[in-house]
């Protein structure tokens, strides 16, 4: 039987690269897109958690991973929060979110008080200066490297080109930083922020410090700065379903290139079909023959889609700052989805096969 | 057997009664729309009679359910067909051993002393790497034959092996199914027009309008 499969699977070149295409799309869209969702949920996540700061202080209703552009925030909390005991340094932080220049995802700029906030993190400038106007950011050593940029490259910033005064290091917060006075004028909205980064004196206590701060300053959203990626499912609406999406589109792609594959393959070798009944084969034996191509087919569809992720991958993080991470569970999902869906797309055809009429089969033109 | 076409009902055979004996060599002959075929296809289990019994070596397939009858083919029935009816992607090894491989139920059974004999009966060593479209008609209607004989079933149903051939190859064909009947004393039932191919039988029937007329 399995030199009936194979042979079957190179009696037709063309109609086997459009399914192994289709199985391999699915299993694309199912690896990239896990891939991008995770990689850059990490990565922000990676770099949030490197701010130094071990709570972050925001509005009810704000998410710490999917800023927006509002500044919902007194500055002056940063002051009173500095005088909360146990709370060594506080730094109020501004977003403004735009489409990123590679044109894929969205770019997040930091304003920050660059003295609280270099002092919390550890950050310096490796090359130039920092801001020192509000048409002046500094960038990390990623996205200078990744989008070749250096000290004077320009940028646009709320649709106007800012210059590049430094890069700096480590990779913290967002890749591109500016001052948090720039950008309260620029969104007018004098002495607002988005959260404050507030560091304690000993990070042993800091659920007793989140506590602390809520009893003092209550009715504001008082996080732990580890805790981001425990919520990052709840944290960005929809994140869940949109994984789910694209994995059901992906079976319905792949299921349905296998089903009309294998549809056209049974039509084709109705003739076969009665041959095989001829010779005893059961409806068991015929759906096996059928399910047995497809899931060769679908295997060599889920290979070549595990590669071409991979090589489109390399290609997004060479051409964008896009971060992508694979994960062996992600990866196998992607391989069983492949193959799930070319079983169930062919079974319909399978079945239909096993059930033909001998007689009319053997006598098909 | 009664057929429906559209909203008719016909009588492709009625009343037709027959035995034929192990190692015996009966030719079926009539003309077209005779029932013949519907004959044979009943005998393979292929079709389910509308009425009466076939006996198949002690089992009813009249009495039995498609996937009895499947059962029952796959262990006792050789098909050779006009057509051949080989797979064309497999050579005529890869057909055997998928006729092995559905006798054998998944495993192949069939020991290579016996493949050896038939295949030298045949002559067909030098052809098993050869696929369909490489082989002449008698070449391949020989494979198919081989196929038939190769899990030593109880009886071989040949519809019209020779329609496809030319004279010499009709001739080699016949005299393979002579020598396999003669040599193996394998049981074989052969529709024909030919009646030079009804000759090498050791009996003929020959039908009109579903039943049997004479028998010689």
């Amino acid at each position: 039987m399995d030199s009936l499969v194979l042979s079957n699977i190179g009696q037709r070149p063309t109609r086997t690269l459009i399914s192994v295409a289709g199985v391999a799309l699915g299993v694309i869209l199912v690896i990239l897109n896990t891939g991008l969702v995770r990689g850059m949920l990490n990565d922000r996540i990676r770099r949030e958690q490197g701010v130094g700061a071990e709570i972050q202080f925001m509005r009810i209703g704000a998410k710490a991973l999917s800023p927006s552009s509002a500044m919902p925030l007194d500055v002056r909390y940063a002051d009173r929060l500095k005088q909360i005991p146990g709370v060594r340094q506080a730094s109020p932080i501004g977003h403004y979110v735009q489409s990123a220049n590679s044109g894929l995802g969205v770019e997040v700029v930091d304003g920050i008080e660059f003295d609280t906030y270099s002092a919390m993190s550890n950050l310096r400038i490796v090359e130039g200066h920092a801001f020192q106007s509000d048409d002046e950011v500094i960038i990390d050593e990623f996205k200078a490297k990744h989008g070749k940029m250096g000290v004077g490259s320009e940028i646009p910033v709320f649709g106007k080109k800012m210059k590049v005064a430094g890069i700096y290091s480590p990779q913290i917060g967002s890749r591109v930083k500016m001052s948090l006075g720039a950008m309260q004028r620029a969104l007018d909205a004098e002495n607002k922020c988005f959260s404050i980064l507030v560091k304690v004196d000993d990070r042993d206590k800091q659920e007793e410090m989140v506590r602390r701060i809520e009893t003092e300053l209550p009715g504001n959203k008082v996080l732990l700065t580890r805790d981001i990626g425990l919520s990052y499912g709840r944290e960005i609406p929809g994140i869940q379903g949109f994984v789910r999406a694209v994995m059901g589109l992906s079976i319905v792609v792949s299921s349905l290139v296998i089903l009309l594959a294998m549809y056209t393959t049974i039509t084709e070798r109705t003739r076969e079909i009665g041959i095989l009944k001829s010779l005893g084969a059961s409806k068991a034996y015929i759906i096996g023959v059928i399910e047995k191509e497809a899931i060769a087919i679908s295997l060599i569809g889920v290979i070549a889609g595990l590669i071409l992720a991979l090589i489109v991958a390399f290609g997004i993080e060479r051409a964008t700052t896009l971060q992508l991470e694979f994960h062996w569970t992600w990866i196998l999902t992607a391989a069983l989805i492949g193959l799930g869906a070319g079983a169930i797309g062919a079974l319909y055809p399978a079945m239909r096969a096993a059930n033909q009429d001998a007689v009319k089969a053997l006598s098909y033109d | 057997m009664i057929y429906r076409v559209g909203k008719v009902d016909v009588n492709a055979l009625r009343g037709v009664d027959m035995s034929v004996a192990p190692g015996e060599f009966v030719a079926i002959m009539g003309p077209s729309g005779c029932g013949k075929s519907t004959l044979l296809h009943i005998l393979g289990g292929l079709l389910k009679p509308s009425l009466g019994r076939v006996v198949v070596d002690g089992e009813d397939l009249a009495a039995m359910s498609d996937a009895a009858r499947t059962d029952l083919r796959r262990r006792k029935i050789g098909f050779v067909f006009q057509r051949f009816n080989l797979f064309p992607t497999l050579t005529a090894e890869g057909n055997l051993k998928l006729a092995e491989h559905i006798h054998g139920n998944g495993k192949r059974g069939v020991d290579e002393g016996a493949r050896r004999e038939i295949l030298q009966l045949l002559r067909l060593e030098n052809k098993m790497r050869h696929k369909p479209l490489e082989l002449s008609g008698g070449e391949q209607q020989r494979v198919a034959i081989a196929r038939a004989i190769i899990n030593r079933p109880a009886i071989i149903l040949a519809d019209e092996p020779t329609g496809n051939l030319d004279t010499e190859n009709s001739t080699i064909v016949l005299d393979m199914l002579r020598k396999l009947n003669r040599e193996l004393n394998q049981t074989i039932v052969m529709i024909t027009h030919n009646p030079e191919a009804a000759q090498i039988a050791s009996r003929t029937i020959e039908m009109r309008d579903g039943m049997i007329v004479k028998e010689r």
